[in-house]
């Protein structure tokens, strides 16, 4: 039985979201607990208790309190899962879902963070530099997915759901997907097939939301 | 025959983090230096094997895996007993694992990288901002640390192994452990207790002399 399991989220967050997709693929039901991250609703007491480092998303498994959301993916897939296809046992298989999964965190998401979050923040995006790094990240996941219908392996992992959760973001910035052919044949896929889309999209339109609303403030100011 | 081969930067702290892992496990490498000061890992052959030409990438008998926290863990996985101390099969110390892995890379090495490698390729600091970002990180490391022996959970993992590769790397410069008395107190005794750490100091010593070299050459000019 699963019992109680609080997730601190919030909607529009690419992590989140991946998490959100996780649950829905292995029909594990999170009671969600919304925070504010712009009005500091995370450092509040007893946040911080749950999570010293008051990030989001963080799970809460009957007690025990996990977050990154590529560590929780994993951890649900290793405890709730019937089998071990989202997140496979063989070392090799599973070092290269790790491997994507770094690349999603330190590379792809990195990227976009760089260009992107100063733009969400201020009104300006990053240097033009920034912006090739993403156009560079996204070239790297356009070769891995050469000839394949998946990003780690030949069928749907973890690594696939993380990653969709982070080039749907991308969708909330209108970044040219059709520059990478394999991507965008992937993406267009993976929309289809990952569990829990519906719910990805309703959180990149809310981040969406929130773009228009800040572009619109700075032109005024 | 078999062959593992670590293409590496001696003193980087992803490829110090491979060492240790491998020397507790006790499985032999084949170093193959690559410099990426001047873009040997660019070189076609390099870029076959690893289509990101990121350092460091293992080639264990023709199967490659690339990012330090995939290699550290396959290793464990494919090398180690069975349910290793390092790297436990119990989905929540895993979580737990997992989740200072990615707090690594995304928080305390990420912070310490962006503030100091300008600092010992230039000389320059990073800025206010981003030396305030290190010492987040390091007091979320000394919160998790609080009557703590170890990064996660009771025994050395390989989440000690990595985190002692970043932590070390501080000798290199001027950074005051001791502001952080539970990071402090980990250090000391991780020093005594992971296997290959002698080889990690005197690949920080040799890193730190080849940037002596290289620095001095940058002031004549």
């Amino acid at each position: 039985t699963i019992g109680n399991m609080d997730f601190y989220y919030s909607p529009g967050s690419s992590g989140c979201r991946t998490v959100l997709m996780t649950a829905k693929a292995l029909g594990v039901e999170l009671n969600k607990k919304y925070l504010n991250t712009r009005e500091g609703e995370q450092l509040k007491p007893e946040f911080v208790k749950l999570n010293p480092q008051h990030t989001i998303p963080t799970l809460v498994d009957n007690g025990f309190s996990i977050w990154e959301s590529r560590a929780i993916a994993i951890y649900l897939v290793e405890k709730y899962g019937k089998d071990d296809s989202l997140f496979p046992k063989d070392p090799k298989k599973q070092a290269v879902v790790n491997q994507r999964l770094q690349f999603d965190m330190g590379t792809l998401y990195d990227s976009f963070a760089n260009y992107y979050y100063p733009l969400f923040r201020t009104g300006q995006p990053g240097t033009p530099e920034d912006f090739k790094k993403i156009e560079t990240a996204v070239g790297f996941l356009n070769t891995f997915l050469e000839g394949q219908d998946y990003v780690a392996g030949d069928h749907l992992t973890v690594a696939d759901i993380a990653i969709l959760a982070t080039i749907s973001t991308f969708e909330a910035v209108d970044f040219d997907l059709s520059k990478y052919p394999n991507v965008d044949r992937w993406y267009k896929s993976a929309q289809k097939v990952t569990p829990g889309w519906d719910e990805n999209v309703e959180g990149v339109q809310r981040l969406k939301d929130m773009v228009n609303a800040k572009k619109a403030e700075h032109k005024k100011n | 025959i078999f062959t593992m081969d670590l293409y590496n930067m001696a003193g980087s702290p992803s490829t110090r983090a491979i060492i240790m892992t491998a020397k507790a496990l006790g499985v032999e490498l084949n170093s193959k230096n690559v410099n990426t000061f001047v873009g040997e890992q660019l070189k076609p052959e390099f870029v076959k094997i690893n289509p990101q030409h990121t350092i460091p990438t293992l080639v264990d008998n023709g199967f490659v895996v690339w990012e330090s926290r995939a290699i550290v863990v396959y290793l464990v996985e494919q090398y180690g007993k069975k349910d290793s101390p390092l790297y436990p099969e119990d989905p929540q110390k895993r979580a737990l694992i997992n989740q200072r892995l990615y707090f690594d890379m995304g928080t305390l090495y990420d912070s310490f990288a962006k503030y100091f490698f300008p600092l010992l390729r230039t000389g320059k600091p990073g800025s206010q901002e981003s030396l305030d970002k290190v010492n987040n990180a390091f007091g979320f490391l000394n919160t998790f640390l609080e009557g703590q022996d170890y990064v996660a959970g009771n025994e050395l993992t390989v989440a000690d192994i990595v985190i002692l590769a970043t932590v070390s790397t501080t000798e290199m410069v001027d950074f005051d452990l001791s502001k952080f008395p539970n990071v402090d107190r980990w250090y000391k005794n991780a020093q005594k207790v992971t296997p290959g750490w002698d080889e990690n100091m005197k690949r920080l010593e040799n890193a730190q002399q080849f940037l002596k070299d290289n620095m001095i050459e940058k002031l004549k000019v």
